[in-house]
């Protein structure tokens, strides 16, 4: 009886179905298909043939491998670096900016500061080379003038990961202040004159009134990032990398598209990819539980 | 406000965001003028200018008569804006069936999250396109990534928001789905879908990496993947022909960066253009800056 009705429900809204049809199509084929053809870390790869069933192997072979052990700690290393350094300067962009509150100023900032956002990796890595340049660049010019030796530090192995930090800190500050920026700006003026009138001090008035309106963005914030540490920036490494400092920045997703895709050995790079992409659901979902238990706030 | 008066802090405090915003805006404008700069005067220009030396064209009719460049420029644009198009459009109808009281939501709500959240192998994703015959094709980009799930759920919370009298009337008029969803969801959600539609074109515009992967062939290539070519691979040749390097004649004495830096500015031209608009929908209320009482 009750599947009955179930079904005249389904068939009053067929239309419906039929709409989101198409939808569910495209996700089958370009989501769940590849997703289940990842079952090939578990298969040796055949041209002529099927597949033959090995278990394991292809995990025990990758964690043996020094070079993934290696790429495995770089995407770790470069992502906790992200995370930790560049989480707090979004922050500190609305505290300064949030200082500003009415003019010219603060739009003009805000203007220019959303751009590079926008900017695809490529263009980035054109503005950073002519940037960083050893004998234009305005930081070598820079340098030069305190009476120091200029620096490359595109091919320099020491600097390079502070290179990415950078860049990934000049495209991000400004856009991702936006969501500090609106919680600063919803505070309430009356609140400020208050503590103004009490004759707190202007640090009293940032860190009793405004960081706890920026609580909960920033755990959100802070939490789901945590979720993408498996994600290092494949976009950014590709462009800025070079033969001489590749072993400091190359992580998962390069070496699974090098040992892949360029060298064909393709069960053992699915064997990354899934380990990385099993970690990354791990991350993700557990972050969001806790984001939400904390903030009521969850990633979807 | 609250203190009127100029402090020492707050001088300070200017003059940091100053420089960030300074580090962000002369390298672009410094671009911008190389590119634009006298072909005999630019090797004059600093890296920290923003005006260019002289005036000139020729870089840019260099790099668009670059058969190269003007076919990936068509290539970029055929994606983005069919890309686009397509994109809001599902993306809008998925959320439309989504909202409505239909058996399975759950299970298909449970469905797309663990689509968002499981990132599908490159080597198979390769393979897929491979299978349906679309390497080498400018579909595979249109149709690659055409639904993205999380803009999928802001467009579902955005549709939560319409009030339900309004669609049982249109009902009682005896307005089915497809003119529902045309004449009155499409309508309403004008502003979510530009949103939207905005990141999904920037998106597409900018994928260089899936780009170089899918499309192999010079012909089918995008701009960004050509970009990288000169800009990160340092490759002369393509940008200003072999022919004429050989020869030497005008164009190869062209300086290298120039051509380099009107390449980029074609790059971000269709940007530069969507900004405005990004800036009034998008960050309004944070622009604007009004305190909400």
């Amino acid at each position: 009886m009750k599947a009955d009705s179930k079904l005249r429900r389904i068939w009053a809204d067929k239309v419906l179905y039929l709409l989101l049809l198409p939808c569910m199509a495209y996700f089958i084929i370009f989501h769940v298909w590849p997703i289940i053809g990842m079952k090939l870390a578990f298969y040796d790869f055949r041209i002529i043939g099927d597949n033959v069933f090995v278990g394991l192997k292809y995990f025990r072979e990758l964690f043996s491998t020094p070079i993934f052990l290696n790429v495995l700690g770089n995407t770790l290393i470069i992502s906790a670096m992200k995370l930790f350094i560049i989480f707090p300067i979004p922050i500190l962009f609305a505290l300064m900016l949030g200082e500003f509150r009415n003019g010219r100023f603060r739009k003009a900032v805000q203007v220019v500061s959303y751009m590079p956002h926008f900017l695809s990796w490529v263009v980035i890595a054109g503005i950073w080379f002519e940037f960083l340049s050893p004998s234009t660049g305005a930081i070598n010019e820079l340098i030069k003038a305190l009476g120091f030796p200029a620096q490359d530090f595109l091919t320099n192995k020491e600097s390079i990961r502070w290179v990415l930090i950078a860049s990934e800190a000049w495209r991000s500050v400004g856009w991702d202040s936006i969501i500090y920026l609106a919680a600063i700006m919803g505070i309430s003026p009356s609140l400020y004159e208050a503590a103004y009138v009490d004759g707190g001090s202007r640090w009293h008035i940032v860190t009793r009134i405004v960081l706890p309106h920026l609580f909960i963005p920033m755990v959100t914030i802070f939490i789901l990032n945590v979720g993408f540490i498996m994600n290092a920036g494949l976009d950014q490494v590709l462009n800025f990398t070079n033969d001489s400092v590749n072993s400091k920045i190359d992580i998962i997703d390069t070496y699974v598209y090098r040992v892949g895709l360029v060298n064909g050995q393709y069960s053992f790079a699915t064997a990354a990819n899934l380990f990385k992409s099993v970690i990354g659901v791990i991350l993700v979902l557990s972050t969001h539980f806790m984001a939400k238990k904390l903030t009521s706030k969850g990633a979807w | 406000m609250f203190r009127r008066k100029v402090t020492l802090s707050k001088v300070m405090i200017g003059f940091i965001l100053s420089a960030l915003t300074l580090s962000m805006f002369v390298p672009i404008m410094n671009l911008i003028a190389r590119a634009l700069s006298n072909p005999d005067k630019v090797h004059l220009l600093h890296g920290y200018e923003i005006w260019p030396r002289g005036f000139s064209l020729i870089h840019f009719q260099v790099v668009l008569s670059n058969s190269l460049v003007s076919k990936a420029l068509l290539n970029s644009l055929f994606i983005t804006v069919a890309g686009t198009c397509l994109s809001i459009f599902f993306t809008t109808i998925a959320a439309y069936v989504l909202t409505r009281k239909i058996v399975g939501k759950t299970p298909l709500m449970i469905f797309l999250i663990i689509i968002m959240i499981f990132e599908p192998g490159i080597v198979q994703e390769y393979m897929v396109i491979k299978d349906l015959h679309l390497l080498d094709s400018l579909w595979s980009m249109v149709l690659y990534r055409m639904i993205n799930v999380y803009y999928l759920i802001i467009m579902m919370r955005f549709l939560e928001e319409i009030p339900v009298s309004l669609i049982e009337a249109a009902k009682i008029d005896g307005a089915g789905h497809m003119t529902m969803f045309m004449k009155i969801v499409m309508p309403l959600a004008r502003i979510p879908l530009l949103t939207i539609g905005m990141f999904y074109a920037v998106a597409k515009w900018n994928e260089f990496f899936k780009s170089s992967i899918f499309l192999s062939s010079r012909d089918n290539t995008v701009l960004q993947v050509l970009l990288r070519q000169f800009v990160v691979e340092r490759d002369s040749s393509a940008l200003i022909g072999t022919a004429d390097l050989l020869k030497n004649n005008n164009i190869a004495q062209l300086d290298f960066s120039s051509l380099k830096a009107a390449t980029i500015v074609i790059a971000i031209i269709p940007f530069l253009m969507l900004y405005p608009i990004i800036l009034k929908h998008y960050t309004s209320g944070v622009m604007e800056g009004g305190v909400k009482e």
